[in-house]
């Protein structure tokens, strides 16, 4: 297929040489002399009313021009229910909550005239965790909860319970009451992670013509459209979101959060507004991946058949639903896959709590159920006696499998996958050699994650210079996208080479709705558009080119920058003087394509509260660590790490292996050493870079990978997103790997030094949970 | 109090608070942006650049320390059309780069590292990374680069960015 020997390469990043010169302007790098700048008022208690809130005084201090509150922006966002103001309004429900923001000439005027709001609060008891949330007489978070605006139908809530969501297929209690069965029962709690990315949330508002303009840090242009309209009470058209390249994202930036402040500043002064987050904020109001508590059960034969499973996930989302109410979606495809299962029913809830909001972050809570489905598997295998490899290669999902919601999977996928670890693995050699005489373990674990597909749009226009330019609302966050894989697949369309191909920064004036930057899907979505644009681009190309050429449309072909007739290479002309021509005759070339997913459909009655029902494109990941514990220090060091990944179709192989490395290496931070903790006042301990211990390049080690290829896909080419997995199944690789070398239970991440050592020693407290019921369904909704 | 030094070649002049960091003089005076000012801590190494050939973090540098001083950003290691460092070439070649903004800082620590280990080993050039932190790319493609560097300037006989500026 010639179109696809014209797009796949080892493309370099076009942006890489500004990059390296310091020459790339990101937000933080727009801001000018005469912009105002902007500074939030946050709260320093975790839970409290509103008594007095007088900002009189501030507006006359120096430099200052303008002074919000949330009576300035009264309207409320989220993503399945509307619960978030952009101000606390009345009520306050996290440490770090913005109350009211400051603009002045000056940063220095504006922390200044901080001093000069008068705020009384009256302190409420805080609920910090999810148990205290979920006893019977919890304080409220949200006393209004009833009132909200539910955006998305569906999902069942009640007081602190935000969302919850379930899946059930096929009759469990029926398999748990087999009399050949033996049950085996696990709990798991893990920790928040932090994003932190390089540059932190930032955005730039202006007024002009009447509309807001937002330039900012963000991966959802259009979220943050369609928030500032709603907090500022606006149609979503009048206001505008532009991206510069942003400098990390990993899923911190997938909601908006202080974006419309900037906008709605400078509709109050008329000037250039600035908010950035300083870096001891941005960690302390993260929206962290978030803590979460599993408990996991299995009905299994003695031939190593699962009949049936059943879980409870607690979700913290924090004070506000945000991400997490969409997150909880994803338990049915995440903790429900991996696995032929017999029957299973699993439910998730999110669980308001007086702590900062939690969001996405690469692979949401895909990498502690992940953790928790592997380490249950073995435990699994240790009670009945099972070699884990084996047991995996039985049980993997094939061709013609149910998932949770009682989607059909297609192809064996997983079970190939580890027969290609086992090579990769040969390949390599294994490293038990550099334990020496610290305690050794191996572990090869797999991952079930997906596309969210999502619609977008794209529109292609041809140049009179045979270059093409490519408008969407993508965004460029370091993963490649917009500067590898989309050039590439509109190249390959066009017989052009990549670097002809023009990639329009997002903005949402000039191009059509995106979701967003998130859970591997620009390739897949917008590159689908793109290749929807092209066709258009394409047939109107060769229909001019036909009538040039006095040749039929279908025997001429697109290649090396020209029109050709099939079969004769530099024969016809230039795509430039096709271009000439159409201009003067039919109009410019353009094009625009759509996409977004068939609705791959779930079982009837199986989901409850989704937001999706099926995977559209599933993607899948197996992991293996090797990992030597020091018994007298607990320390951990990785071996070695090796991945198979289902990438569907490589675009760009280099570019995905760095992908991978990144992501692999993100896991082993949050595995082993990212620990984020909550103070007896609700705020997040962790609030810089001596507290929150990131990997460095000594912690590292080079990862092994083998990109596995031909599994079906509904993507362009049969790409899937190749970014979000390789941080999927680090959790679970690392800590099945520790519970081997230890041989003790892994019951909770990350694996400290001080954690392993309680481990070693029996001094770790088992994860309890009274706050879940025994029985599954008194932990649901009904 | 007035600091005298030298910006990437030229005579400047700083008049104000000596405790002011030298980032913030770069940023929001020169609008030397590539200087980035992550942490403002000194963990990051995201706002190095070279005072007197020397990798520092200006972020941790009061003005007042610079007086007589030749500070160079990224800006000035290879500046308007000129040739990139060969380091900048070698980690655009590798396509080392993801979201880039640790790099400017990345290169200006691993740059003056070069120049005065032409012989370090792979395990010598991730100690030389300590205070340098990547969120990114998991580190080992630009240890990879740079030990590739060394090993053809070595087998060329020359040093790695002999043109140091």
């Amino acid at each position: 297929m010639s179109e696809l020997s014209a797009t796949v390469m080892n493309l370099p990043r076009r942006d890489a040489q500004d990059k390296l010169r310091g020459r790339t302007k990101y937000t933080n790098d727009r801001i000018r002399p005469d912009m105002l700048h902007a500074v939030l008022l946050r709260s320093t208690v975790p839970a409290g009313r509103i008594r007095k809130l007088d900002v009189s005084a501030a507006l006359r201090c120096p430099g200052v021009r303008a002074v919000a509150t949330g009576a300035d922006a009264p309207g409320l966002y989220g993503i399945g229910i509307a619960d978030h103001p952009l101000l606390a309004i009345d009520t306050i429900r996290y440490h770090g909550e913005p109350i009211a923001v400051i603009a002045a000439e000056t940063e220095k005027q504006a922390r200044a005239a901080l001093a000069a709001i008068v705020l009384e609060v009256e302190p409420l008891a805080p609920v910090f965790t999810m148990a205290e949330a979920l006893q019977p007489a919890a304080r409220l978070v949200h006393e209004g909860w009833r009132g909200y605006e539910v955006i998305t139908e569906g999902g069942a809530r009640a007081g602190n319970i935000a969302w919850e969501a379930k899946s059930s297929r096929g009759d469990v209690d029926a398999a748990f009451a087999r009399p050949d069965i033996r049950i085996v029962e696990s709990s798991f709690t893990v920790g928040r992670q932090s994003h932190v990315p390089f540059e932190p949330r930032v955005a730039i508002g202006s007024w002009e013509d009447g509309r807001a303009h937002i330039q900012t840090s963000t991966q959802v242009p259009w979220t943050v459209r369609n928030v500032t309209g709603r907090v500022m009470q606006l149609p979503p058209g009048r206001v505008r979101v532009t991206v510069p390249p942003v400098g990390g994202g990993f899923g911190l930036k997938f909601d908006a959060s202080i974006e419309p402040i900037t906008a709605l500043l400078a509709r109050m002064t008329g000037r250039t507004v600035v908010l950035e987050n300083t870096r001891q904020e941005e960690m302390a109001t993260c929206l962290c991946r978030e803590n979460a508590e599993i408990r996991i059960r299995s009905a299994v034969t003695p031939e190593g058949y699962i009949a049936g499973r059943e879980a409870v996930v607690l979700m913290d989302c924090g004070a506000y639903g945000g991400e997490q109410v969409f997150l909880t979606t994803m338990t049915a495809h995440t903790l429900g896959g991996n696995y032929k299962v017999g029957a299973m029913r699993l439910v998730s809830r999110a669980v308001y709590t007086n702590t900062p909001p939690n969001g996405a972050f690469r692979a949401c809570n895909g990498v502690y159920n992940t953790f928790a489905l592997e380490r249950h598997t073995d435990e699994i295998c240790d009670a009945l006696g099972f070699d884990p490899m084996e047991f995996r290669k039985q049980n993997v999902l094939g061709d013609g499998d149910l998932g949770a919601t009682g989607q059909v999977f297609e192809a064996d996928v997983l079970g190939p996958m580890l027969d290609r670890m086992e090579a990769l693995r040969a390949s390599t050699g294994t490293s038990e050699a550099k334990a020496d005489g610290r305690l050794y373990g191996i572990a090869t674990t797999v991952g079930t994650w997906f596309v969210f597909v999502g619609p977008s749009a794209a529109t292609v226009n041809l140049n009179a210079d045979g270059s093409a330019t490519l408008v969407t609302s993508g965004v460029e966050i370091g993963s490649g996208t917009m500067v590898q894989s989309l050039p590439q697949i509109v190249a390959g369309q066009l017989g052009l080479a990549p670097d002809q191909v023009i990639v329009r920064e997002a903005d949402t004036d000039a191009a059509g709705l995106d979701v967003g930057v998130g859970g591997g899907r620009t390739t897949v979505s917008i590159g689908a558009a793109s290749i929807a644009a092209c066709a258009e681009v394409r047939e109107k190309l060769l229909r001019t080119a036909g009538e040039m050429l006095q040749t039929r449309p279908e025997d001429l072909v697109l290649r090396d920058g020209r029109v050709e007739i099939t079969g004769r290479p530099g024969s016809g002309m230039s795509i430039p003087a096709v271009v000439a021509h159409a201009q003067a005759t039919t109009g410019p070339i353009t094009g625009s394509g759509a996409f977004t997913a068939r609705n791959t459909p779930a079982m009837s009655g199986c989901a409850m509260g989704h937001f999706i029902d099926a995977l559209d494109i599933p993607v899948f990941v197996v992991h293996e660590a090797e990992v030597a514990v020091d018994p007298d220090t607990g320390h951990v060091e990785v071996l070695a790490y090796r991945v198979v990944q289902d990438v569907g179709r490589a675009l760009n192989p280099r570019a995905i292996l760095g992908q991978i490395q990144g992501g692999v290496v993100q896991g082993l931070g949050y595995a082993l050493h990212e620990e984020v903790t909550l103070t007896v006042d609700g705020r997040i301990a962790q609030d810089d870079f001596e507290t929150y211990r990131l990997p460095l390049a000594q912690d590292v080690i080079p990862v092994a990978a083998d990109l596995y290829e031909g599994a079906p896909s509904m993507g362009p080419l049969g790409t899937k997103g190749a970014g979000e997995v390789p941080i999927l199944a680090v959790g679970a690789a690392i800590g099945c790997a520790v519970a081997r070398a230890i041989g003790k239970p892994v019951q909770q991440l990350p694996l400290t030094p001080p954690r392993v050592l309680r481990l070693l020693h029996e001094r770790e407290p088992p994860p309890e949970f009274p706050h879940i019921a025994p029985g599954w369904a008194a932990n649901t909704l009904g | 109090m007035t600091v005298t030094f030298q910006l990437n070649g030229e005579d400047c002049r700083f008049h104000g608070d000596p405790m002011t960091p030298l980032v913030d003089i770069l940023r929001q005076e020169r609008f030397l942006t590539g200087t980035k000012a992550v942490c403002r801590e000194g963990f990051c190494g995201a706002c190095t650049v070279h005072v007197d050939d020397e990798a520092v973090p200006s972020c941790l540098k009061p003005i007042a320390l610079v007086q007589g001083c030749a500070v160079t950003t990224i800006e000035g290691l290879s500046s308007g059309n000129h040739p990139l460092h060969p380091l900048q070439a070698a980690f655009e070649a590798a396509d080392a780069v993801q979201c880039g903004m640790c790099f400017p800082g990345m290169v200006m620590s691993l740059s003056a590292f070069v120049r005065d280990n032409p012989h370090a080993s792979r395990p010598e050039i991730k100690a030389a990374m300590v205070g340098n932190i990547c969120r990114c790319t998991g580190y080992e493609r630009i240890v990879d680069t740079v030990a590739d560097c060394l090993d053809q300037a070595r087998k060329a006989g020359q040093l790695v960015g002999g043109v140091h500026v």
